[in-house]
């Protein structure tokens, strides 16, 4: 083989060399080029004097953040070490991709305000707090009709379950409390994406204002929000608080909430 | 019901395991978000998310890639959509493969310590040239240059082929440093001629880069 010279070591192969990419063998080809040519060597050396200098941005976290994250993860259920969470991982083939497609435009088109730093409210709190502990269902069943009906048995008020079309597999539905308000959590898992648990957590009323940062998808205003690392959309209908609940990213949310027929 | 010394001792795991990088995870937060409550939130939200997603971790692997996988997705999903940066890059990636003052073309300063004035430069300068970069390059920049990923485990965190890591990261860090020579020659630390030579270098080099092409 012929002996390396400068055209063959182009800069994106000089930074290779530098981030130690090379393997032995190629690391003393370039050395034995580096010994005869100052004008490569010092490009090295120059390579090299910027990685140590950008060393230099990397800190330590605040100690507080430490005891946050333990606080979190102590409050925290095992992943999967929930009965009814893994009962409900059966993959069933559905496609949001379609929704999502339609979320995408959406997203570009509205200039997105994220609320990072949502307000925080006692309805999102008692919510994320029933969907993270997957509790078991008081009724089972994948029919949107017969569940609604059952529903309607238990409240004092009417409800309009959303229909997904071919979006999210209902589980059942089970009866709850958020500050003495009469309220129903029903369970759907969405098998793309190893098998999210959603919550949609059905309560009269309970707070004046929703939590979160207020948008419009598919002519409802819906109220975005953030409570332990799950994504909330609220939304009322007939004054009755709908909730979407769940760890799925944002956009898939949102997806959900265009794709919820209600009547 | 809950399993709950399942649950402890898979906490206990998870913690014996992922600690250890919250400063990394943090440090790099910092630099992708630029502030300080910002990146602490997309840590915690890290830990979550990572613990959440435990049982689908291969006991083994790279703990550390796995964990800034996840941060970096969740950054993207929740930061990057705030902002229209792809024309910002597009334009910037043009602007960075013209800028090549960095060459080995030699010269009379091809043995001027000013050259290495990389750093002489103050914390505060790195950090603020870091922030200045549009998010695509800063994202291989931080895995890069500040955690020292290697290429292939990058291309595994952000999903895309090691031949974009290496072009990302090599615009990246040409825009990087043309904001850290100015920042240099701001300060005093290169001075006037120089800066001269390694603007000379840059008009030199893109011929020579041209060159190059011509004669593969």
């Amino acid at each position: 083989m012929p002996p390396l010279a400068c055209r063959d070591l182009e800069e994106t192969l000089l930074h290779a060399y530098v981030d130690g990419e090379f393997s032995a063998d190629e690391c003393a080809e370039v050395k034995t080029h580096l010994a005869g040519c100052a004008a490569c060597t010092l490009a090295v050396r120059i390579q090299e004097s910027y990685k140590r200098a950008m060393r230099r941005a990397a800190v330590q976290a605040p100690h507080a953040l430490l005891d946050s994250v333990r606080d979190d993860l102590a409050e925290e259920p095992a992943p999967g070490s929930g009965r009814w969470e893994r009962a409900f991982r059966e993959p069933r083939a559905i496609a949001l991709a379609a929704a999502a497609a339609g979320a995408a435009v959406w997203f570009l088109a509205g200039g997105l305000q994220h609320p990072l730093f949502a307000r925080r409210s006692q309805l999102l709190e008692a919510g994320v707090a029933l969907h993270a502990r997957a509790l078991p269902l008081d009724y089972t069943g994948s029919d949107a009709t017969s569940t609604q009906h059952w529903l309607e048995s238990k409240l004092e008020y009417g409800v309009h379950l959303p229909r997904f079309g071919r979006g999210p597999q209902l589980q059942g539905a089970r009866l709850s409390q958020v500050q003495s308000h009469q309220a129903a959590v029903v369970t759907y898992t969405v098998p793309e994406g190893d098998g999210h648990r959603v919550s949609l957590l059905i309560v009269d009323d309970p707070e004046p204002t929703l939590p979160g940062v207020a948008r419009k998808i598919a002519n409802r205003e819906v109220w975005m929000s953030q409570a332990r690392g799950f994504n909330v959309a609220s939304w009322r209908n007939d004054e009755i608080v709908y909730s979407l609940i769940s760890d799925l990213d944002e956009r898939d949310i949102v997806a959900l909430v265009q794709a919820a027929e209600q009547r | 019901m809950l399993d709950f010394k399942h649950t402890d001792r898979t906490r206990r795991e998870f913690e014996s395991l992922s600690l250890e990088h919250l400063d990394a995870l943090y440090s790099a937060g910092l630099r992708l978000t630029r502030h300080e409550r910002d990146a602490e939130d997309l840590v915690q939200e890290t830990f979550l998310r990572a613990f959440r997603f435990f049982d689908k971790f291969e006991r083994g692997t790279n703990m550390k890639a796995w964990l800034f996988k996840i941060l970096t997705n969740t950054f993207i999903n929740k930061y990057r959509r705030r902002v229209k940066e792809k024309v910002v890059v597009e334009g910037a990636a043009r602007e960075a493969t013209s800028e090549n003052f960095v060459t080995r073309e030699p010269t009379e300063s091809a043995s001027n310590p000013e050259q290495y004035f990389f750093e002489k430069l103050l914390s505060d300068d790195v950090i603020r040239s870091i922030d200045g970069l549009p998010i695509d390059f800063r994202l291989v920049v931080i895995l890069a240059d500040l955690q020292e990923f290697s290429y292939k485990e990058i291309a595994e965190i952000l999903d895309c082929p090691v031949g974009t890591v290496m072009s990302r990261l090599y615009r990246g860090r040409k825009l990087l440093q043309k904001n850290l020579l100015g920042y240099a020659i701001e300060q005093g630390v290169v001075h006037g001629n120089t800066a001269m030579d390694l603007g000379a270098e840059a008009e030199m080099s893109a011929d020579v880069l041209e060159f190059k092409r011509s004669t593969r």
